[in-house]
């Protein structure tokens, strides 16, 4: 009994200081990918924090086949031009075990730079200028073309803290998880417990009842 | 510490598999009733003990305490560390499922062999001595784990040197903060119950010697 009162106090020392290093507890490898204007923009990091910097992110499709390749500049960003509609997988090895990979399913992939040129070249005189009677002179310089790319910009700049949060988030071990990860054991090891004491229950009314007879040399 | 998935080859893979439930195996036999309740805690030790991260340079490293569990479980640390790989794999995506039998083996294996290698001197009659020899098979656990994780990589086609130099330069921290963890651990459990480590190993040998 001792014992296991000094190891759970060993469990709970850590359980304890558990929560007070938390920003730093990450070890893993995050890879996220999104459409950015017509291009594929990704960054590599890890769960801490610390993004990874020049780094080869090889592209492949499903199948395996190789699409490409890009590098991570110093904020551990890469982006990567698609020429195909597939469903593209992401990877780099970060080297000790580290392994990135991500992938972006067909429906998320940036507008191909054919399509959008053709459907957006007929509608840019007219929606100009019914922006231009509600907004005033410097809209009116602008097609309809270059607002939504300056609007998808802004958009994108926007979005980016929410993303990175949203990534930090899903990364985020809570203590909830932590406690059940310990119940989880507890409650294992118990169950082995009960079966290793069914069993050495099971045992002894057969070896009391066999005792007196002549089974007695078959102990030890 | 964790490799994750699709970093190694898949011989790799299979090989650790294979070892891993050859341990599993032996582990399971050798844990008696009596050491079910101290594998339980070792391993929510371990459990624990991996979200603590140390930040060293651009990356951080973390806890194992795979030394304290050989050295009080013997082969029984093998199911011990298991279970806690398992749960942080489906808690957190620390490693990952398809490399869970290579992870296990690269941190169960240095325990059990701390155990062989250091359990005479944790059953010292002084209290230091032992303390220690416990000291020293909590860093010893550590050295071997890099070695293994560097050498699961070099198999999977990395260099070896290089590879091994990273993991294990990183870990020094880890070794001397496990090594200073097991001394007082080992050294407080001499002082409360001072034949932990005896009664646990002796009922180890006896059963395996039993059961030959």
């Amino acid at each position: 009994m001792m014992m296991s009162r000094l190891f759970s106090a060993c469990a709970l020392a850590c359980l304890l200081s558990a929560p007070f290093s938390a920003p730093a507890w990450a070890h893993k490898v995050i890879a996220s990918v999104y459409a950015e204007g017509d291009v594929i923009a990704g960054e590599i990091g890890f769960s801490n924090g610390d993004m990874a910097p020049d780094a080869v992110v090889e592209v492949f499709d499903p199948a395996g086949n190789r699409l490409g390749e890009a590098r991570t500049d110093a904020d551990g960003a890469f982006t990567f031009r698609p020429s195909q509609k597939v469903p593209h997988v992401f990877r780099s090895n970060l080297g000790a075990g580290h392994v990135a990979e991500v992938t972006m399913e067909v429906e998320d992939l940036p507008a191909m730079g054919g399509a959008v040129a053709q459907g957006a070249a007929p509608a840019s005189t007219a929606g100009g200028a019914v922006v231009a009677s509600s907004q005033g002179a410097p809209a009116s310089a602008l097609s309809m073309d270059e607002q939504e790319k300056i609007l998808s910009g802004v958009v994108q700049k926007q979005l980016l803290p929410l993303r990175r949060e949203l990534a930090a988030y899903k990364e985020k071990n809570d203590i909830q998880s932590i406690l059940g990860g310990i119940g989880y054991i507890f409650g294992l090891f118990g169950l082995g417990f009960y079966i290793a004491a069914r069993r050495k229950l099971a045992q002894v009314p057969t070896q009391a009842v066999a005792d007196p007879s002549s089974h007695s040399p078959q102990k030890g | 510490m964790h490799i994750v998935d699709g970093a190694l080859s898949l011989p790799v893979v299979a090989g650790g598999a294979v070892l891993a439930v050859g341990g599993l195996a032996v582990g399971l036999k050798s844990l008696t009733m009596e050491k079910i309740p101290a594998a339980g805690v070792l391993s929510a030790t371990f459990f624990v003990a991996s979200l603590i991260h140390v930040p060293i340079g651009p990356s951080s490293v973390h806890l194992i305490m795979n030394g304290l569990a050989g050295l009080v479980l013997g082969w029984a640390a093998f199911p011990a560390l298991f279970v806690g790989l398992l749960l942080q794999a489906v808690f957190f995506g620390f490693g990952g499922v398809t490399v869970l039998g290579i992870n296990a083996v690269n941190i169960a294996l240095p325990a059990v062999m701390v155990f062989y290698l250091c359990r005479r001197g944790v059953a010292s009659s002084s209290p230091l001595v032992s303390a220690l020899w416990g000291a020293l098979g909590g860093g010893l656990a550590i050295v071997f784990t890099t070695c293994f994780v560097a050498l699961s990589l070099a198999l999977s086609g990395e260099e070896f040197l290089p590879a091994a130099k990273l993991v294990f330069v990183a870990h020094i921290p880890v070794m001397v903060v496990e090594a200073l963890i097991t001394g007082a651990a080992v050294y407080l459990a001499r002082r409360v119950k001072p034949d932990l480590f005896n009664s646990l190993a002796t009922s180890n040998i006896a059963r395996s010697s039993g059961s030959l």
